[in-house]
């Protein structure tokens, strides 16, 4: 019980460094690899492309996740990045230039260049003007990309073509689905680890104490940069994943709702931690399909009417109900609940182990 | 000339009246309520309901719409708010932005989306009226202008003389103090919630009077908050020099530039001011540093 | 024991009766429609969709076409693009036919992705898209009673009549979408050719708060007309910020849905609406079939219905002549040969040709509102345009 998977007896260093300490952890992060490597073979496309969402939301939460829970810069203004990289894409496809090889990297310099332009501010403001800065560089970048719509596209939107990576067309639900479930999974491992290290260590200073971290020596204007640039680099290709996966980009897919999407993910996941913003995205990527059951279930006909009404209102009241009943998010409550397991028949952690 | 001065008078009006409620609630709470937008649709439609449910009676309707308006905003503070106290201010915000959501989604579940016209049912009209210079403005133009002036009045005077209003700003600054003082801070937080939403619901009446409603006015919300921020979010005197200013903004690159531009103007004045005076005009500095 | 065992045979024997009868029931006409329910452009689209859930529910209830229901499944794309993208690539899975009832800029990627599935698309409820005129894409077909260039031709001629020999000077309001900034700068070019006066297309964004600044630039440069062609919301939108700043010239626009309801709410004399279908009104005998149909069942009132009917009709009469079983090419055949009376809803009928799948001739009537008689009035009857 309380002595299974304490995971606190280490015997080397390596063991220390490892990611995945206890054998029961591995297990778990075995068996879900196993599931999630076959499960084309049983889940119909409808399944797959849920998944491929929720692991594409996940890409963006983890993202934010480093800006917002790690660096504790809030940000409204995600949208504004994925759209970056989106219309990066879109433009470059415009002009011929099709290849991922090409169009990835572009997405990601336009994605870092606007990261450190909105960055900035972030220097001399904090807090709720930090926000509102980040909101109002929002409106400006979809302004911009509005504005090379209408222009290039005549304001119907890109059409973008299928990515072809030497010779290998990646199309279809499957192959997407093993796409965007891996790069997710190495962006997970790139955050736990950027957690770990000397960056995530001092990005978590400054969002304690950013007075006490810079008596400390951090040098809090680079790192703050860094965490804007980091950030908007991984949501620039994120988007311009986006392009690609949809086929078609236009500007009114990026509106503030998208942020606030986001935010959401990463506050009903549980601020600051990775898991969170995994399970948060999952959440928020599910609910609008559960809400269709349900609705669908209640009452098919007239449904179609309510059907947006409802899945906005249940988003919004969800995330009410987090904000105030449950700040710690998805996380936390999946901490009590593992807590209890792993603690029955005692109530609480011993004083002496941390959490 | 004449005519781009009126329209800048009465969209400055529209904003101001929207600010107001910015700067009303943040001075109370520090928190940034972004509903405005949809406490101002909530407002019109309301006023819809009320003109519906008695038809030819303005009398009757707008008082009642302005009652729900402003009661909307008590309950919002006693069910929302009020247990965010001691929350991180963001989080605060946040479900503000759940309340607009909220509000939004109730809107369009109960009116659907399409255009409604109050006018109709109320048995009122709207006609042109010429002024002075050759610019012509609507009857309901210049009531959003005269509701603006007296509503400002009236507030800078109850909160500068009135018993209660002296509570609401000694509240608004030391809350704990104000506390200890005997103050009932919830009742003036609570009502600093009821006169936002009243001025927020007041405008959406006026607007869905002179042009029409819709769910998805909420977005004029957004634009009144770089107001608000620009004349200062703590400042109810700088609201209108700063409404003044990005209304002349805004309707100057209409009539000069691109029909896109006009939507973002606001936006870039807000960045401008956060740039380089990020307290605003008229705002307190140490408000900087408060979150 | 025995109480399990006839537990066990019933639930055998009512899973067969079940198979058995679901095999049964016809294979139906599978039809995908991507239209915008909701959304601030609705009240253009949603009757659509109500007016063909309505039209085929009457059909299914009485057995179908050829002996199949018609099964057709909707997807909400609330105007935007993206989601229409995504509508067409889950309906065209399995569809006979796609139709698109929504606004414009979701045109393009519905229309690549029928291309690329090779499914025919009706277009329903939006604009024409000129891929239906002469010389028609193959796999495209439109019922809408609007299309580019006829309307502009339509109305500036109209505009040209009532200025009787008086030269005058027309502005135009478009929205910032293509199709429509497009249909007006030919307008525009028309009005020139007609030998009127013209005033630069004045183009504004569809989620404008206030319409005033973009009326302001219309009045002041003099015009005497104003036709607008463009989404419901902009065309009455710059009409009445004109009205409401004192400008005394005549606006005609193409009326979409609200037209009948906006004309008796504004009584403006000076506003006239160019349609394709008969307005309500005119209590025709199909308008009274349709008003006690679609009593009770649709959120839009019954003389929203009538571009959605007319579109349910045409389809109607392809899956007729298409036969079972149906097939894509086979249905894209017979909708191009079709000949459907529309009873009085539009002016004539509806004739597509292999090479016209607009139709051979279109008709066009304009309303007004008449202060003396305070009601709705047809300035002239129906006014003939071939299409070739």
């Amino acid at each position: 019980m309380a002595t299974r998977g304490s995971g606190y007896f280490k015997t080397s260093y390596e063991a220390d460094l490892g990611l995945v300490d206890t054998r029961l952890r591995r297990v778990t992060l075995a068996i879900f690899f196993l599931v999630l490597l076959v499960l084309p073979r049983f889940a119909s496309g409808f399944v797959l492309d849920l998944v491929s969402q929720a692991a594409f939301a996940a890409i963006g939460a983890l993202a934010l996740n480093v800006l917002t829970g790690l660096a504790g810069q809030i940000s409204l203004g995600h949208a504004g990045f994925l759209a970056a990289g989106a219309f990066t894409t879109a433009s470059l496809v415009e002009r011929g230039v099709v290849s991922p090889l090409v169009t990835l990297p572009a997405a990601a310099l336009v994605g870092g260049v606007l990261g450190f332009v909105v960055g900035i501010p972030s220097l001399r403001l904090k807090g709720l003007y930090l926000a509102l800065g980040t909101l109002a560089m929002h409106h400006v970048v979809l302004y911009m990309a509005g504005e090379m719509q209408a222009r290039a596209g005549g304001n119907t939107g890109f059409t973008i073509p299928a990515p072809r990576l030497a010779g290998f067309v990646v199309k279809g639900s499957v192959t997407w689905y093993y796409v965007l479930v891996a790069l997710a999974a190495l962006v997970l491992v790139l955050v736990v680890n950027l957690q770990r290290s000397r960056a995530g260590r001092a990005w978590m200073a400054i969002r304690d104490r950013d007075v006490a971290a810079a008596s400390v020596g951090i040098d809090v204007a680079r790192y703050k940069l860094s965490a804007f640039v980091w950030s908007s680099v991984v949501t620039a290709l994120a988007g311009a994943l986006f392009a690609y996966h949809r086929g078609f980009v236009s500007v009114e897919a990026f509106g503030f709702f998208v942020a606030v999407e986001y935010v959401a993910m990463i506050i009903i996941g549980g601020l600051g931690s990775a898991l969170g913003a995994v399970l948060g995205a999952a959440f928020v990527t599910l609910l609008p399909y559960a809400i269709d059951g349900l609705v669908a279930g209640l009452g098919p006909d007239a449904a179609q009417y309510y059907v947006f009404p409802v899945k906005f209102g249940a988003f919004g009241l969800l995330m009410a109900l987090f904000l105030l009943f449950e700040p710690l998010g998805l996380v936390g409550i999946w901490r009590r609940i593992r807590n209890w397991f792993v603690l029955w028949p005692f109530r609480h952690r011993p004083l002496r182990a941390s959490s | 000339m004449a005519q781009a001065l009126a329209t800048t008078v009465v969209v400055a009006s529209l904003y101001a009246l929207l600010a107001a409620g910015y700067v009303l609630v943040y001075r109370a709470s520090r928190v940034l309520n972004l509903a405005q937008g949809d406490l101002l649709t909530l407002g019109g439609y309301f006023l819809f309901a009320t003109a519906a449910t008695f038809p030819g009676a303005p009398a009757l309707a707008l008082p009642l719409a302005a009652a729900l308006s402003a009661l909307t905003g008590v309950l919002v503070y006693v069910a929302l708010m009020r247990p965010m106290a001691g929350h991180p201010i963001f989080a605060a915000v946040l479900v503000t932005v759940t309340l607009g959501i909220l509000l939004r989604a109730a809107i369009v579940f109960v009116f659907t989306d399409r255009t409604r016209h109050p006018l109709q049912q109320l048995g009122l009209t709207n006609p042109p009226r010429p002024l002075v210079g050759g610019a012509v403005v609507s009857t309901f133009d210049l009531v959003m202008v005269g509701a603006a002036v007296v509503l400002f009045a009236a507030l800078l005077v109850f909160l500068k003389v009135s018993p209660l209003g002296i509570r609401m700003r000694a509240a608004g600054e030391r809350a704990l103090l104000a506390s200890q003082r005997g103050i009932n801070f919830h009742g003036v937080f609570a009502l600093s919630w009821a006169l936002a939403a009243f001025a927020g619901g007041l405008a959406g009446m006026i607007y869905s009077s002179n042009v029409r409603l819709e769910p998805s006015l909420g977005i004029l919300g957004l634009r009144a908050f770089a107001v608000a921020l620009v004349g200062g979010l703590d400042s109810l005197g700088g609201v209108i020099p700063a409404a003044l200013l990005v209304a002349a903004v805004e309707v100057a690159s209409v009539r000069y530039g691109n029909a896109l531009l006009s939507d973002v103007s606001p936006f870039v004045c807000l960045l401008v001011m956060l740039l380089i005076r990020p307290w605003g005009m008229f705002g307190t500095k140490e408000e900087l540093e408060r979150v | 024991m025995r109480g399990r065992i006839l537990i066990g045979a019933a639930g055998v024997l009512g899973l067969v009766a079940a198979h058995t009868a679901r095999a049964q029931a016809p294979e139906p006409y599978r039809i995908g429609m991507t239209v915008a329910i909701t959304g601030p452009f609705s009240a253009g689209y949603a009757p659509t969709y109500e007016a063909y859930r309505t039209y085929f529910k009457r059909i299914n209830d009485a057995g179908g076409i050829n002996g199949h229901p018609v099964a057709i499944t909707y997807e909400d794309d609330r105007g935007e693009p993206q989601r229409a993208a995504a509508a067409a690539k889950k309906l065209t899975d399995g569809a006979l036919l796609l139709i698109n009832a929504s606004i414009s800029p979701t045109y393009k990627p519905v229309m690549t992705e029928a291309e690329a599935t090779k499914t025919p698309l009706l277009f329903g409820g939006g604009v024409c898209p000129r891929e239906a005129f002469p010389p028609a894409t193959p796999l495209i077909f439109c019922t809408t009673s609007f299309g580019s260039k006829w309307d502009s031709r339509m109305a500036l001629g109209f505009i040209k009549e009532q200025s009787a020999g008086k030269k005058v000077k027309v502005g135009f309001a478009a929205q910032d979408i293509p199709l429509s900034r497009v249909e007006l700068e030919f307008a525009e070019q028309h009005a020139k050719e007609l030998g009127m006066d013209t005033i630069p297309v004045v183009v504004v964004p569809g989620s404008a708060a206030d319409f005033t600044p973009f009326a302001q630039n219309l009045k002041e440069a003099g015009a005497d007309w104003v036709f607008s062609w463009a989404p419901w919301g902009v065309e009455i939108g710059v009409f009445e910020a004109l009205n409401r700043i004192g400008w005394k010239g005549s606006y005609i626009l193409y009326g979409h849905q609200p037209a009948q309801d906006e004309l008796t709410r504004l009584k403006a004399p000076n506003l006239h609406a160019l349609t394709g279908n008969a307005m309500f009104i005119e209590n025709l005998p199909i308008h009274a079939e349709i008003t006690n149909l679609v009593k009770g069942q649709t959120n839009h009132p019954a003389h929203y219905m009538a571009e959605g009917w007319t579109s349910a009709m045409v389809l109607d009469a392809g899956l007729r002549k298409c036969g079972w079983p149906c097939s894509r090419e086979k249905l894209a055949q017979a909708l191009s040969s079709v000949s459907v009376d529309t009873k009085g809803l539009r002016g004539g009928p509806i004739e597509m040709t292999a090479d016209n799948h607009y139709r051979k001739a279109t008709y066009y009537k304009v309303y007004r509102w008449d202060t003396a008689r305070s009601a709705i009035v047809s300035v002239g009857g129906w006014s003939k345009l071939d299409i070739k």
